[in-house]
């Protein structure tokens, strides 16, 4: 035994010097690569002002190629479309829920980056992208060349998809009530959704014909066409369909979108489509 | 005594690999400077380049010869990341700023990072055919550094991996940019010339003629023999000059390659000389060089069923064979009407022996019957007008024909006839009906 122990501490004292013995290296001092920050225009010091500081959140404009898929034909967006297309973000979505749903909010869950493109993201099917939320972390935002302040269809196509991306945000960090969505139109879910006209989708139970797609899309459609919709809009497209049943289905939706805000978050769906209108009024007013 | 050995061994074991580990790992250097002052030195000489030329650098970016034509484009670059841009890609050739950034990746690249002329090529929703949708003009605005070479810096496109060269511009390429786009014109035709072209090729010895077609929208050429023993095709994108056309790839002829153009206006065509007599000279011709029987499937007869052919908006109206003269009578309408034209649509040898073309106009359908006149040896077809009608029944009541159809109309029904071919298309079969006599030619989607 005693052999063991002397054994044991000359075999300890050696692993210590061993351990020590490598240590001096030299370690580079910051990167060899130029790693400062470009000279910031206005827009880069009005992003950081109203995104970057409030929000955490990093808005891309300049052209990054590993931003999008290298098969996609697009470009970057005009500068001088840029601030307007934030604008409108700022009001209609980000001021929105601050409102309803309490300062903190988006800042606790938002995406980190918004990437802006002017390009049109058609693929060769001739199906149109309008906007990706990647992993939660970074919405992409497509066609931001045709944003037009004073026309509302346009700004609520624009505003759609970033409702529509930041509802899947949501849904990655608190799960809304699958099994119920599911049950309601099981049988109408299809990857050819674009087979399918709006106003055929609507008579089949979905709000849009990209609805069709899957539940999960399903849900954001739902509640980003609600978003974007004034109630009188919305009641109006309900309004519209012939079937019932159909109707039935979409108030059923409806139902679980408004649960899930009440339920996860506490916020009251209708007060946040209110404020959302009233923003979009206002950004319409030019204000 | 057998742990004592067990310890001793694990020892000098432990020992042997400690005074091994720290033996010298000073890699063999290759360069004499790392691999990040090697990528700074890159970037410093491709900035240093960029902003070295006084009037900047110009490129003529083919983006893809096998389809389309060349692009011209002029950069001035600004040590603040600014860049001046024009280009050729349509009539408005004036200057426009932007920004740009050499990026470090897997090598040294010049990205344009907001938009500007270039980015006209990578406009998904903007092709120039059918069969482009969805990818545009193919246009990259990346561009990978290769070094420089006798003063032209060498780039590779990201994408497609195509090369682009950089010249050094002159102040005259800035103010001469427009003259290109008229250029433009002289490629696609007078309309006080004949459609019909043809590619003269003397390789020194001999002269061949290959029937020469341009698509204006694509920028490209495709020219095929028509001689018995003689089979060669050339195709080719073009790019315009003040002085002609460059195109891509060369054209060849005895191993001596081809690519400027030069124009003479005095009649119309466009010649590369070579040496040794060698020569290629695109020509106008008062007729094509190959007749076809297509017509014959216009006729009643065995095989020849109720055909319909019909130009489509938005979609056959994208074909590059269209000529100037036919857009513009489309146009003439959709200013008279309001209303774009929908479908010109031929209809021969229906059941009840007639025929007619179908004019649809928002939900109003004109229909024109006419009887049929072929030509056996100038292979051509006649339509001989009839009567206007409301529906497609015979007995359906006449109509006064409509105005602001009578121009396009009387191209169709044109007394000295039509040519009716084939023409090669991307995703369906096509046919056009050329005029005789005039700039007039109209692709229709065949049904059959």
């Amino acid at each position: 035994m005693k052999i063991v122990k002397q054994y044991t501490m000359t075999f300890l004292a050696l692993a210590a010097i061993a351990f020590a013995g490598c240590t001096h290296e030299d370690l580079p001092e910051g990167s060899d690569l130029d790693v400062s920050n470009p000279p910031q225009s206005t827009l880069d010091e009005w992003i950081t002002t109203n995104y970057f500081n409030p929000y955490n959140i990093n808005v891309q404009y300049k052209w990054n190629p590993n931003n999008v898929d290298l098969n996609t034909y697009l470009y970057p967006p005009e500068e001088n479309k840029v601030q307007p297309a934030l604008e409108v973000i700022q009001k209609i979505w980000l001021d929105s829920y601050q409102t309803i749903a309490g300062p903190d909010f988006i800042k606790k869950i938002a995406p980190r980056e918004i990437v802006l493109v002017g390009g049109i993201s058609l693929d060769l099917n001739g199906v149109t992208t309008l906007g990706l939320a990647e992993s939660g972390q970074r919405i992409i935002l497509f066609e931001t060349d045709k944003i037009d302040k004073t026309d509302r269809e346009n700004v609520k196509e624009f505003i759609h998809t970033i409702q529509h991306e930041y509802i899947h945000i949501l849904n990655q960090h608190k799960p809304y009530d699958e099994k119920s969505m599911a049950k309601i139109t099981p049988s109408g879910y299809t990857a050819s959704w674009f087979d399918t006209s709006d106003k055929d989708a609507n008579e089949q139970g979905f709000i849009t014909a990209y609805a069709k797609m899957n539940i999960n899309e399903d849900f954001a459609e739902m509640a980003s066409v609600m978003l974007i919709n004034s109630k009188d809009e919305y009641e109006a497209i309900l309004a519209g369909i012939q079937n019932e049943d159909a109707v039935a289905a979409i108030r059923a939706k409806e139902a679980v979108v408004v649960k899930y805000f009440e339920k996860e978050f506490g916020v009251d769906f209708y007060a946040l489509r209110d404020e959302a209108q009233k923003n979009t009024t206002a950004v319409l007013n030019g204000n | 005594m057998k742990i004592k050995n067990i310890f001793k061994f694990l020892i000098i074991a432990f020992l042997t690999a400690q005074l091994g580990a720290c033996v010298s790992n000073e890699a063999e250097q290759k360069f004499d400077q790392t691999p990040a002052e090697r990528l700074n030195a890159r970037e410093k000489e491709l900035n240093d380049l960029l902003l070295s030329s006084e009037y900047g650098w110009k490129a003529v970016y083919f983006t893809d010869n096998t389809q389309l034509g060349g692009f011209t484009h002029l950069f001035k670059f600004s040590a603040d990341g600014k860049v001046a841009m024009a280009s050729d890609f349509d009539s408005n050739t004036s200057t426009y700023n932007s920004d740009y950034s050499i990026e470090i990746g897997s090598t040294i690249s010049l990205v344009f990072t907001t938009k500007n002329r270039i980015h006209l090529l990578s406009d998904s929703n903007n092709f120039p055919v059918p069969g482009l949708k969805g990818r545009g003009y193919e246009g990259d605005f990346q561009f990978l550094y290769y070094g420089e070479e006798n003063g032209e810096i060498i780039f590779k496109t990201k994408r497609s991996f195509e090369e682009l060269r950089f010249v050094k511009a002159t102040a005259e390429d800035w103010t001469d940019l427009e003259l290109n786009t008229e250029m433009a014109q002289n490629i696609i035709g007078s309309d006080k010339r004949s459609l019909f072209r043809l590619l003269e090729i003397n390789d020194g010895t001999n002269i061949h003629k290959l029937d020469f077609n341009y698509a204006p929208r694509p920028r490209f050429a495709i020219a095929n023999s028509v001689e018995q023993g003689y089979n060669m095709s050339y195709n080719m994108g073009i790019a315009f000059t003040k002085t002609g056309i460059i195109v891509s790839p060369p054209v060849v002829v005895n191993d001596q390659k081809l690519t400027e153009f030069i124009y003479d206006d005095s009649t119309g065509s466009f010649t590369a000389t070579g040496t040794n007599g060698v020569s290629a000279a695109i020509k106008y011709t008062d007729k094509p060089l190959i007749l076809t029987d297509d017509y014959t499937l216009l006729l009643p007869g065995i095989g020849n069923g109720n055909n319909a052919y019909a130009y489509i908006h938005d979609y056959t109206e994208l074909e590059g064979a269209n000529s100037a003269l036919f857009l513009s009578l489309l146009n003439d309408i959709e200013e008279a009407n309001g209303e774009p034209l929908q479908r010109a649509q031929f209809w021969f040898n229906n059941a009840d022996g007639t025929n007619y073309v179908e004019y649809r106009i928002g939900s109003v359908i004109y229909y024109h019957y006419f009887t049929l006149k072929a030509d056996d040896v100038n292979k051509t077809i006649t339509f001989i007008p009839d009567a206007w009608k409301s529906g497609r029944n015979p007995k359906s009541p006449t109509i006064t024909a409509p105005s602001f159809l009578k121009t396009l109309d009387d191209e169709f029904m044109n007394p000295q006839g039509l040519y009716f071919a084939e023409i090669p298309v991307v995703g369906y079969r096509a046919y056009t009906f050329t005029s005789t006599t005039t700039p007039f030619r109209m692709v229709a989607y065949s049904f059959q």
